[in-house]
């Protein structure tokens, strides 16, 4: 028992006590262990193969708050649809081809699915996927937008042996240089952008021009900054300068002051979301569209384009802006179609890219475990990689095993003025849709390596 | 004046670090039964150790640091370099971590100590702040900028590879032990100094006492404990996201401390598990309005709990007559006012009467 010390009204430790005391505890830490460890490595299985019971589970982590918050609550839409076509037929099960799906569930089980927030922050991301696998047992997770999201839950997905589908991912290093092989791209990527831009803009502005870059500063707008500058210049552009905006700026007036001092004679806003309405905004504000530099008219240029954007920053804005997309609602081949016919008559209005990007993946996903007759993650990934499709969108599409980037067509598009719009959502004008061969760049040309099948 | 009524005995003191040690090692059974998972328990305790060494600053010395991202976030990132670039192994990559982090806490605590309140704050929020912009910038190299820091490294202690059990277990040991140690360092005289630099700094200057080195002692001693926090994140998972730099991550942490109970150490540590169990359990139940509630329960807490969840348990406790209503957060204990103005009511009422 404890002594009595000196101070008064006191009962303090002595060392001889806290020596025992700590023994004890040690005592009891060393065997907590034993009792909870049991049986936790028992299984061999990969990630959360084998599947039992009659459903199987799929996990849908998109950006629910945060400034890519517009963009999940579509791709959350566009889920819900892929799991009801799964399960009960409709939609693209109609068009694609080739095609296993039956409309009843993936290999005979009926498809559930889970709900998490990315907080378009790649640490919450991983925690939320994490508690997907572990929890609720998903066999499969997607979504997400934002390219540094993206790349941190491919690497988890690698880790722990469970399929990440890439939401809205944008980046080249997403199949670039984090390629994992965990992990599949179905949209496309900025090196597609520069390639199918390139030849347009020379063609619509002329071979002499003088660009401006304003780059949002971090991985996507690098990879696109540098992707756009490559396909700008092999046409006889010249890079005046870049200047790199930190991610949520709102005030752009001391960038736009640096482009207006410069001999510059288009701006190329490498912006997505917020911060390309503010900056596109700001510049219009300007008067850059009414400017003339050298004799020649200053245009205004955004690469990464979307239909949500468009509509932020309003149609007398983007009128005649050039850019590009993955895919517009206004296609019309006959998986588009059916894509927008069924989302609409769900939801009242039609789907975005970020939508479609994430419903195709659903189902391709889906596909290949039917192909592959089984959920074992090393055999799905096999049947997605090589794998070429139609009635998704336009043309062909086929997922390179090399890189697990998917190539198809994709669109130029251009911003419709207010005399064009024939509706709050007919915003973008496709101006080409480019052949899949013309945006198809050798594996050689980012370096990567995309890991093992069966995680160590 | 005391800095807690409670004396602490030997037996008491057995009977408290059995029950945390307990709780704490039960943790991935006991939370999956209210939803949890077992990689959620680790993060808890994670940190919870984090939350536990920001009280010493925070609970004991009144100095309230906005930048304790910095020490977290830069230990992340060291461990994240020795296990990618030097080895998979744990104890150098967590040393190199510590060593580190004292170093930064030792030039950070000599620049920006000096201050006192708000300007502390804003000094410690633009250090960090300073180091957050340098870790996409300049050392985007190592750093991996917004990507974050990937790797394929499975980190390993003597020879068990850190996953599942074995990490949480890794935590479980560092958080018992801070715990112990910070009960230590609050019954000891240095913790009866830090907490007299919350009442009256020049009062202390004057009486001989060297203020500027007890505070420099426990913002070191509080940034070891985020600097091993840090390390056992990425040990966790080994990947470091520029958030840990960032000043949301500070913070979260003052969040965590006000809604569990500033200078109660237990306290800041069940705002932690509290803050992830909601971010990640309750957020799947109620989807994306999740941070709205969160917001609501914070307000609520602010008005109805001001000495946070520990105040519950204090008012719980007072309600059945076990102990008498304690708040620590108010420097004179309200009991002993309420009681002389009851008194002095009595007393006038009497009079009154009288006349």
């Amino acid at each position: 028992m404890a002594k009595k010390t000196d101070t008064p009204k006191e009962r303090l430790l002595n060392r001889r006590q806290l020596l025992k005391g700590s023994a004890a505890a040690a005592v009891v830490a060393g065997l907590a262990p034993t009792f909870f460890i049991r049986n936790a490595w028992a299984e061999q299985a990969i990630g959360n193969y084998p599947v039992n019971g009659s459903s199987v589970v799929f996990g849908f982590n998109v950006p629910q708050t945060g400034s890519y918050a517009d963009e999940g609550a579509d791709e959350l839409r566009a889920y819900e649809l892929a799991v009801e076509h799964l399960n009960n037929g409709g939609g693209m099960l109609e068009t694609l081809q080739p095609l296993s799906l039956t409309g009843a569930g993936v290999l005979g089980k009926k498809v559930e699915f889970v709900v998490g927030d990315t907080q378009t922050n790649p640490d919450a991301a991983r925690t939320s996927a994490r508690r997907m696998v572990e929890r609720d047992k998903v066999i499969m997770f997607g979504g997400g937008s934002s390219s540094a999201v993206a790349i941190a839950q491919q690497y988890l997905a690698q880790e722990m042996g469970t399929v990440f589908m890439c939401g809205l991912t944008h980046s080249n290093d997403t199949t670039g240089k984090d390629r994992r092989r965990y992990g599949f791209r179905h949209f496309f990527n900025a090196y597609m952008s520069g390639m199918a831009l390139g030849p347009v803009l020379a063609d619509a502005y002329g071979k002499d021009r003088r660009a401006f870059h304003l780059t949002a500063d971090y991985t996507w707008g690098h990879t696109q900054y540098q992707s756009i500058k490559q396909f700008t210049e092999a046409e006889g552009w010249t890079t005046v300068n870049n200047i790199m905006t930190p991610l949520g700026t709102t005030d752009y007036s001391q960038f736009l002051t640096a482009v207006l001092n410069s001999d510059a004679d288009v701006l190329v806003l490498n912006h997505y979301g917020k911060d390309m309405i503010n900056s596109l905004t700001q510049a219009v504000q300007f008067g850059m569209r009414e400017l003339q530099v050298g004799g020649k008219d200053m245009q205004i240029v955004v690469p990464l384009y979307s239909r949500l954007m468009a509509k932020g920053a309003g149609a007398a804005n983007i009128e005649g802006v050039f850019g590009s997309t993955n895919w517009n609602w206004t296609l019309d081949d006959p998986g588009s179609q059916a894509f927008v016919a069924s989302f609409s008559e769900k939801y009242g209005f039609p789907p975005s890219q970020a939508a479609q990007t994430c419903y195709v993946q659903t189902l391709m996903y889906a596909d290949a475990c039917e192909r592959a007759g089984t959920f074992y993650p090393p055999e799905v990934i096999k049947a997605l990689e090589g794998h070429s499709f139609t009635g998704a969108g336009p043309g062909e599409a086929f997922f390179r095993g090399e890189d697990h980037q998917c190539f198809k067509d994709i669109l130029v598009v251009q911003g419709k003025g207010p005399g064009e719009s024939s509706g709050e959502f007919d915003l973008l004008k496709i101006v080409q849709q480019v052949k899949r061969e013309d945006v198809t760049y050798p594996v050689q040309t980012f370096e990567g390596d995309l890991g093992p099948y069966e995680p160590a | 004046m005391m800095p807690s009524t409670r004396t602490f005995t030997f037996g008491r003191e057995v009977m408290l670090m059995v029950v945390f040690g307990a709780l704490v090692l039960g943790m991935p059974q006991w939370l999956t039964w209210i939803g949890g998972y077992e990689a959620l328990a680790t993060k808890v305790l994670i940190w919870a150790l984090f939350a536990l060494g920001f009280d010493i600053l925070l609970g004991f010395t009144a100095y309230l640091s906005f930048g304790h991202a910095a020490f977290f976030g830069t230990s992340a990132y060291v461990t994240g370099l020795m296990l990618k670039h030097v080895s998979a192994s744990v104890i150098p990559a967590m040393l190199a971590a510590v060593t580190v982090n004292l170093a930064l806490a030792l030039l950070l605590g000599a620049l920006i100590l000096r201050r006192s309140g708000i300007y502390f704050s804003i000094l410690s929020l633009a250090f960090a702040e300073m180091l957050h912009a340098a870790g996409l910038s300049i050392f985007a190299k190592w750093t991996g900028g917004d990507n974050g820091l990937t790797m394929d490294t499975k980190p390993v202690l003597l020879g068990i590879p850190m996953e599942g059990r074995p990490v949480f277990f890794l935590c479980a040991v560092f958080v018992i032990l801070g715990f112990a140690v910070a009960r230590q360092i609050k019954r000891s005289p240095m913790g009866l100094m830090l907490q007299a630099i919350k009442e009256n700094p020049t009062r202390l200057e004057y009486s001989g006492v060297n203020v500027m080195a007890y505070k420099f002692a426990a913002y070191v001693i509080s940034a070891v404990y985020a600097g091993v926090a840090g390390s056992l994140m990425v040990i966790y998972e080994p990947y470091v996201a520029t958030k840990f730099l960032h000043w949301s991550t500070s913070g979260e942490l003052v969040v965590m401390s006000v809604i569990g109970g500033v200078n109660t150490l237990l306290g800041p540590m069940l705002g932690a598990g509290f803050m992830l169990y909601f971010e990640n359990v309750v957020q799947s139940v109620i989807g994306e309005q999740w941070k709205l509630v969160l917001g609501l329960i914070f307000v609520c807490i602010v008005i109805f709990l001001p000495g946070g969840f520990m105040d519950l348990w204090r008012r719980l406790r007072a309600l059945l007559g076990r102990a008498k209503s304690r708040r620590d957060n108010v420097p004179d204990a309200p009991g002993s006012i309420q009681e002389a103005r009851e008194a002095n009511y009595a007393a006038l009422a009497n009079m009154e009467e009288a006349s």
